[in-house]
């Protein structure tokens, strides 16, 4: 049955005359705004999770981003212009990251866009970011947002499933063969096993033990004492802080013994060792970033960042930083902001950063960023692997308990 | 065989733990009838006392749990003087605002602790070791944590049974309006049964926390955790509650061996459902008293 059409409101001539008025004061405004614009500062927006449970990471990655802009303006600015970050508290809530970059888009017109903390977020903003047609290198380590639906996206951090790359390396180094794998059932650490996976697999290790486990889990005694019952050469686990200790836990007290034991997020954390003092001694930990690594500008970086903010910085704030510093040199490189000409310029780019070398694939996928294996000995981190950037050798096998 | 031994083991002195972390909120439900939905806060709440304590001051968690215990029965004084005593409505719609004004503690107690530590993960390292049992190692930590249990659950079912104080807890407990009408003063008791329930969760955390990392944002789940182990054991019983943290402690270890981490989340509430739809009074309540 055919629905009657809609009834079109009839336009008065006087709203015609007011629609008219507007649209000249809109006209004038849009040929005295380029002008005015190229006098004013180029505004990069974002916005990040400045408070709430997840703002410790993320004010790093502010922090970088901070320093970032500090030192391009300290250089004379870009395309002859100072730099100026506009920058917004998301709180952690995915829908207020969208009003946010809504708002930097519509109201605030910004010239460029960087990303906030999380892949969480980063996907929730990615569509309007790329209707808007803003290039954004974006923190997240998760790759769908990066897979060809969302070309202005740019990934500018290591892809999740390189985290556990160099330790699965010196595993095999040093001649170990089967792996327990614990994960758990999250979407991080799903992927970052994933990872492990194919590693172990491309490196001929054998994975003995696979089992995952919910993300509430307290009492690992049960898991560990399965997982010890393959004897595996390591235990590794696709976790987070408070399961990377309860699996320590439940080994050292059920003195389940392996060679190695390694964790993608855990031992990365100071609290680690705060936590679980002596029992970290040892334990494996990854790491996208370590204060001596002998990338370009790291010496200088940790010094400007201590200098700035009181404290050493982490890997949020090293590639916080790298993403904007890059970004800042391809739109020197294209001298204007033309997004789709800095976004071509930026997939073509093997950039050398602080964080590593930035290079990615024709969808924007980061395959130049790896990571990095890191071990507590005496009650320090120390970055073991690869050899070639480290600051103590590994200590192997795990002695035991 | 090895391997049922140590399970079982391993099952019971984790029963002992959750043990630890109900027993206050069950002899606060048991005088009162309110369902301290701000427990497992209290329970972070003492744990982080304690992470301050060990970090600061190099307190080991057995000095720290006199304290942490101390601080949250003041603070349980204070909520309970300050809050609960003054809702005067009678019945169920007291019992509701209760819960109503324990809810809106557990977030503020929640934010507190946000304020002064942070949203990390924290932990205190205490008794990792084992004790060994012929072949078997035994989790010193969780030995500890669950001989603490079976004596602070011991002491306090003594003190109910043989103290005046506690017989006029327990007389309390009973009906408020007969207590009161031997002479008891119910306010007093009352706030006594606060302060030292929460005073359990405190203690509780302080020992706790060297075996489960606390996060300001977990007291939430433990809260429910308490919960379902004293609705099971049956509400305000504490035989009861015992029982019922050994049957979960059993259920978690064993459903986690043998049927994966992921499927023990559910068989522990699955038990749960099947023993209320059995015995809706929990393991030893009396029927009618809830």
């Amino acid at each position: 049955m055919p629905k009657p059409a809609p009834r079109r409101a009839r336009r008065s001539p006087i709203g015609l005359a007011v629609l008219g008025v507007l649209g000249l004061v809109i006209a004038a405004q849009s040929r005295t705004s380029p002008s005015r614009a190229a006098e004013g500062p180029i505004r990069i927006g974002l916005s990040i999770t400045e408070t709430g449970p997840y703002s410790p990471p993320a004010v790093f990655e502010l922090q970088g981003y901070k320093l970032a802009v500090a030192r391009i303006n300290a250089a004379g600015g870009l395309l002859g212009r100072p730099v100026e970050l506009v920058a917004y508290d998301d709180q952690g809530n995915p829908s207020t990251a969208v009003q946010l970059y809504q708002k930097l888009l519509t109201d605030d017109r910004v010239d460029l866009l960087v990303s906030p903390y999380q892949t969480d977020l980063t996907s929730a903003v990615a569509p309007i970011v790329n209707r808007a047609k803003k290039v954004m290198p974006s923190l997240a380590a998760n790759t769908e947002a990066f897979s060809g639906r969302f070309p202005y996206l740019l990934q500018a951090m290591t892809q999740t499933a390189r985290y556990m790359v160099p330790v699965i390396d010196l595993a095999a180094a040093k001649g170990y063969k089967t792996i327990a794998l614990l994960v758990q059932d999250t979407q991080f650490p799903q992927q970052l096993a994933a990872g492990v996976r194919a590693e172990a697999a491309r490196r001929g290790l054998r994975i003995v033990f696979d089992e995952t486990f919910a993300p509430t889990m307290t009492d690992f005694s049960a898991l560990v004492l399965k997982a010890g019952a393959s004897h595996p050469d390591m235990i590794v686990g696709a976790t987070y802080l408070a399961d990377s200790e309860g699996i320590m836990r439940a080994a050292k007290s059920q003195k389940i013994a392996a060679k190695m034991f390694a964790f993608s997020i855990g031992p990365v954390e100071p609290e680690f060792q705060k936590g679980l003092g002596d029992t970290a001694e040892g334990v494996f930990g990854t790491t996208l970033y370590f204060p001596t690594l002998k990338t370009a500008g790291n010496a200088e970086f940790v010094q400007s960042f201590t200098a700035m903010f009181g404290r050493a910085p982490d890997y949020h704030a090293a590639v916080a930083y790298a993403s904007l510093t890059v970004l800042a040199a391809a739109v020197s490189k294209v001298g204007s902001l033309d997004q789709t000409k800095i976004r071509d310029t930026l997939l073509a780019t093997a950039a050398p950063t602080v964080a590593g070398d930035f290079r990615l694939d024709t969808t924007g996928i980061q395959t130049g960023y790896t990571s990095y294996a890191l071990q507590w000995q005496h009650g320090k981190q120390e970055l073991v692997w690869p050899a070639d950037q480290q600051t103590a050798a590994p200590a192997l096998p795990h002695p035991a308990w | 065989m090895l391997t049922v031994i140590t399970l079982a083991i391993l099952g019971l002195l984790w029963g002992g733990v959750y043990l630890l972390m109900a027993t206050g909120l069950n002899l606060i439900y048991g005088v009162m009838k309110v369902v301290n939905l701000a427990h497992g806060d209290f329970i972070v709440l003492g744990g982080l006392l304690a992470f301050s304590l060990f970090a600061e001051a190099g307190l080991n968690p057995l000095a720290a749990f006199p304290i942490a215990a101390l601080i949250l029965f003041g603070i349980g004084a204070g909520v309970q003087f300050g809050l609960l005593e003054p809702i005067t409505a009678a019945g169920s719609e007291g019992e509701l605002r209760s819960l109503l004004a324990t809810f809106g503690l557990s977030y503020v107690v929640a934010n507190a602790s946000f304020l002064v530590w942070g949203s990390q993960f924290q932990s205190v390292p205490f008794l990792e070791g084992a004790v060994q049992a012929g072949p078997i190692a035994i989790p010193a930590g969780l030995l500890a944590a669950s001989l603490a249990a079976f004596a602070a659950t011991l002491l306090i079912h003594l003190w109910l049974t043989t103290t005046i104080t506690g017989k006029s807890l327990h007389a309390t407990a009973q009906s408020a309006l007969g207590a009161a009408s031997c002479g008891i003063d119910v306010r007093r008791v009352r706030l006594l049964a606060f302060a030292l329930g929460s005073a359990m969760a405190g203690g509780a955390g302080a020992l706790v926390i060297t075996l489960i990392p606390f996060q300001t944002s977990t007291g939430g789940e433990l809260t429910v955790h308490a919960f379902t182990l004293i609705a099971l054991g049956g509400l305000g019983n504490y035989a009861g509650a015992w029982l019922a943290a050994e049957l979960l402690g059993l259920t978690e270890v064993f459903a986690q061996f043998y049927l994966g981490s992921n499927a023990a989340a559910a068989v522990i509430y699955v038990v749960f459902i099947a023993v209320l739809v059995v015995r809706p009074q929990g393991l030893l309540g009396q029927a009618g008293r809830v």
